[in-house]
């Protein structure tokens, strides 16, 4: 071999060998970097975070699966559940009084406004931005529905938070009553079109009617008519389904005229009361417990319901008796024709008090992974991913489609810091509407003015009041 | 001189601890209360940090059309409940004085309702009377008061009743405790006298019975009022103030104010106007009580 070969293929091999070392340094290194769990978590070792939230399946699927991230960490979480307002108003007394007994809270958006205004809560930005925290598996941006993620956990154009929950309401229906040939005959006979879910507001109620039958104390439906927040979420269902509105804007977290007592808002209260004729008699004292306890005990055809309560009535065979009997669909259209759904979530923050926000972002960060969601998913929870909902076992699930179908038309509902005073007035007086204490015009006259004189002057009166 | 010392300021000593006890617990708590009824103190909305704004929050209360409606229902409520307690407390304790033997094991039993918490009594009648399954409800579709589908706890024309029915389940049995021991305490000798003397029962009634118990029905009412005025516990239960508002009693209203809008300003003022209605009330008993106590008549004034 030629001496320039020799010398060659001495310069190959020492470049060779460059790039070997070159590579395995470059490897060694990418492994020293990687992000992992129990890296970020050990400077917290030991440590107790705390948390409170309702007392529903996603909350007591997160509780089962808690165990997980105890063991990989050595934080540990102690979950507080309550009944809605209870858990509400827990978050609200201990923020107020800045004890910092919860590390992290999960609460309705509604409150979001409230907390933020009052300088309770942290952004999220600074644990996203410190590497030490940040997985960087993890882009909520890319993993998240963005438009619910921005309603239920952003404020001010800030990120405060992520979606415990993507909740939303659609319609619960007895898929056997419907494929019962005797009821097709009778209902076809009644009503001259064939017996099937209902796709519009005006076979929902027919049906409703259809199904009523209160010698056998079996109804159509049933109102959420207690004066109670159930009362005000269902009827939002209705006032969206026939183009109306409580304010007339674009987003949660801006003031603008209040059209609550519009034409159409008068036409959806009124069509929301007639139900009131295919309900139970005490319709007006159920709220959202009492109505899905009445499907689990298959007294009720149809209903509009929560994602959050589909599985204790659709799958959980200790508690229903309707199992492999529901049917699910998006809310009927209204006369807009235009699917609505209406936004609505429970959301991770965390308070400014905590004195464990590092800890409390750790573990709301691994609650938001695929695995996890998938996980809470499947036993209960609503997912706000959708990668989520596009794999098979969540496909399988009977209700995933309606709630995908919601998801998608969803409508913002007010997080500003008045909105739960919203919400009261509202409830007040739709409930002396339904109970005939008021006029609907009186009711939601009397609600637009109350809303105009708790906003000021950021909302006026579309329709103003005599 | 050191027992004298020791006489004279051993009681302040030992009251000292109560006193200590009721300012942390009532005086304390009652000041800050009134404190906060004259500042603008919200939970709810930013800004409102509890600054002093004078007298506004009670001149948004004498404009609240809705406080006043509730105020108005607490009233009715208290008035029938209490005086529908004390006509069949009194009457009970009146047949159990006169013809009941085994006094001690009717009394036990009619103590009951009495003993159970205000959440129990609410959940025991909430499903006592639930539209579709609840027993009083049937019993009474049964008899006919009730139409087949007609409920009580919806319908904001029965609820207030059936409010006030409850209420006197529970409480009638308190009034008829009281006024059985009033009764037992009553001294002999008029009785004896007036039977001597020819009257008739309902004369003895109407004339020893009655005037010889003036402070004890008084207590009853004044007692009995002033927990009828605070009623909470069971109305929140079982309606939540609701349908509409015809059962949205005073407490109920406060608790909104208060713990829904977290209007604290507001809410403290609401409550306040509660605590003024109850210190009414006490001023009327004391002066029913002891009206004719301490004054001088015009016969034993007469000098001799």
């Amino acid at each position: 071999m030629p001496t320039w070969q020799h010398g060659n293929q001495r310069v190959l091999a020492r470049a060779a060998i460059a790039a070997v070392g070159a590579l395995i340094i470059a490897t060694a290194s990418q492994s020293a970097n990687a992000w992992t769990l129990e890296e970020a978590a050990a400077p917290y070792k030991g440590t107790t975070i705390r948390t409170v939230g309702e007392a529903l399946p996603p909350l007591e699927a997160l509780a089962k699966m808690k165990h997980e991230f105890e063991e990989r960490t050595g934080i540990t979480v102690e979950v507080e559940m309550y009944e809605h307002s209870e858990a509400v108003n827990k978050v609200m007394l201990d923020l107020n009084s800045r004890r910092g007994r919860y590390d992290f809270i999960i609460q309705p958006h509604r409150e979001l406004g409230r907390f933020v205004e009052n300088g309770h809560l942290v952004a999220l930005n600074q644990f996203m931005d410190d590497p030490k925290l940040r997985n960087p598996a993890f882009a909520p941006e890319d993993v998240l529905y963005d438009a619910l993620w921005k309603e239920i956990s952003w404020y001010g154009g800030k990120m405060y938070g992520y979606p415990f929950t993507a909740l939303n309401m659609y319609m619960w229906y007895r898929t056997d009553l419907i494929a019962d040939p005797k009821e097709q005959a009778g209902f076809k006979e009644k009503f001259g079109y064939d017996l099937a879910p209902p796709t519009n507001l005006d076979q929902y109620r027919d049906l409703a009617e259809w199904f009523t039958r209160p010698d056998e104390r079996f109804y159509g439906t049933a109102i959420q008519g207690k004066r109670h927040e159930a009362l005000w979420y269902e009827w939002l269902n209705f006032l969206y389904a026939y183009g109306a509105d409580m304010m007339d804007v674009s987003s949660g977290s801006a003031c603008g005229p209040i059209i609550v007592n519009s034409p159409a808002a008068i036409a959806a209260t009124e069509y929301y009361k007639s139900l009131m004729a295919y309900s139970p008699p005490d319709t007006l004292n159920y709220f959202w417990d009492d109505v899905m306890a009445l499907m689990q005990q298959g007294k009720v055809f149809e209903l509009i319901m929560w994602n959050d309560a589909t599985y204790a009535v659709a799958v959980d065979t200790d508690a229903s008796t309707v199992v492999g009997k529901m049917g699910f669909a998006a809310t009927p259209l209204g006369p807009t024709g235009k699917a609505v759904g209406q936004v609505e979530g429970w959301t991770y923050l965390v308070p400014a008090y905590s004195k464990n926000q590092e800890a409390a972002y750790l573990f709301i960060q691994w609650m938001m992974e695929y695995d996890q969601q998938l996980n809470q998913h499947l036993n209960g929870g609503a997912s706000a991913r959708p990668d989520v909902y596009a794999t098979d076992e969540v496909i399988a699930l009977p209700y995933s489609q309606a709630s995908m179908d919601s998801n998608a038309a969803a409508i913002a509902k007010p997080t500003i810091p008045a909105s739960p005073q919203i919400t009261d007035i509202l409830v007040r007086e739709i409930s002396a509407y339904l109970s005939d204490q008021k006029s609907v015009k009186d009711a939601l006259d009397t609600a637009a003015a109350e809303m105009h004189e708790l906003l000021g002057d950021c909302a006026p009166l579309r329709y103003p009041v005599q | 001189m050191r027992g004298a010392f020791m006489d004279r300021y051993i009681s302040v000593w030992f009251l000292t601890p109560a006193l200590l006890f009721l300012l942390f617990i009532l005086v304390g708590p009652f000041g800050f209360m009134v404190w906060t009824s004259f500042t603008d103190l919200s939970f709810a909305l930013p800004d409102r940090d509890g600054n002093l704004v004078g007298f506004d929050n009670f001149r948004r209360l004498m404009r609240d059309t809705l406080f006043w409606d509730s105020f108005s229902l607490t009233m009715r409520f208290m008035f029938l409940a209490v005086f529908a307690e004390l006509l069949l407390g009194f009457a009970i304790a009146q047949v159990l004085f006169h013809h009941v033997r085994q006094r001690r094991f009717v009394l036990t039993l009619l103590m009951v309702p009495m003993m159970l918490a205000p959440i129990a009594v609410g959940l025991i009648w909430k499903l006592l009377l639930q539209g579709d399954f609840g027993m009083v409800t049937y019993y009474l579709r049964k008899v006919g008061i009730l139409g087949d589908q007609e409920v009580i706890l919806s319908n904001s024309d029965l609820v207030l009743a059936a409010i006030i029915g409850i209420d006197i389940w529970q409480w009638t049995p308190f009034v008829v405790l009281v006024m059985l021991a009033g009764l037992m305490s009553l001294p002999r000798e008029p009785y004896e006298a007036a039977v001597m003397d020819g009257a008739r029962p309902l004369q003895i009634f109407r004339d020893i019975t009655l005037p010889l118990l003036r402070p004890i029905i008084a207590l009853v009412v004044l007692l009995r009022g002033i927990d009828a005025f605070k009623e909470f516990d069971k109305v929140f239960l079982l309606t939540g103030g609701g349908p509409g508002s015809a059962t949205e009693l005073l407490s109920i209203y406060t608790y909104r104010m208060n713990f829904r809008n977290w209007d604290l300003g507001y809410g403290a003022a609401c409550a306040f106007m509660v605590y003024f209605v109850v210190l009414i009330m006490c001023s009327i008993f004391y002066k029913a009580v002891y009206w004719n106590e301490g004054r001088p008549t015009a016969r034993t004034d007469r000098p001799t």
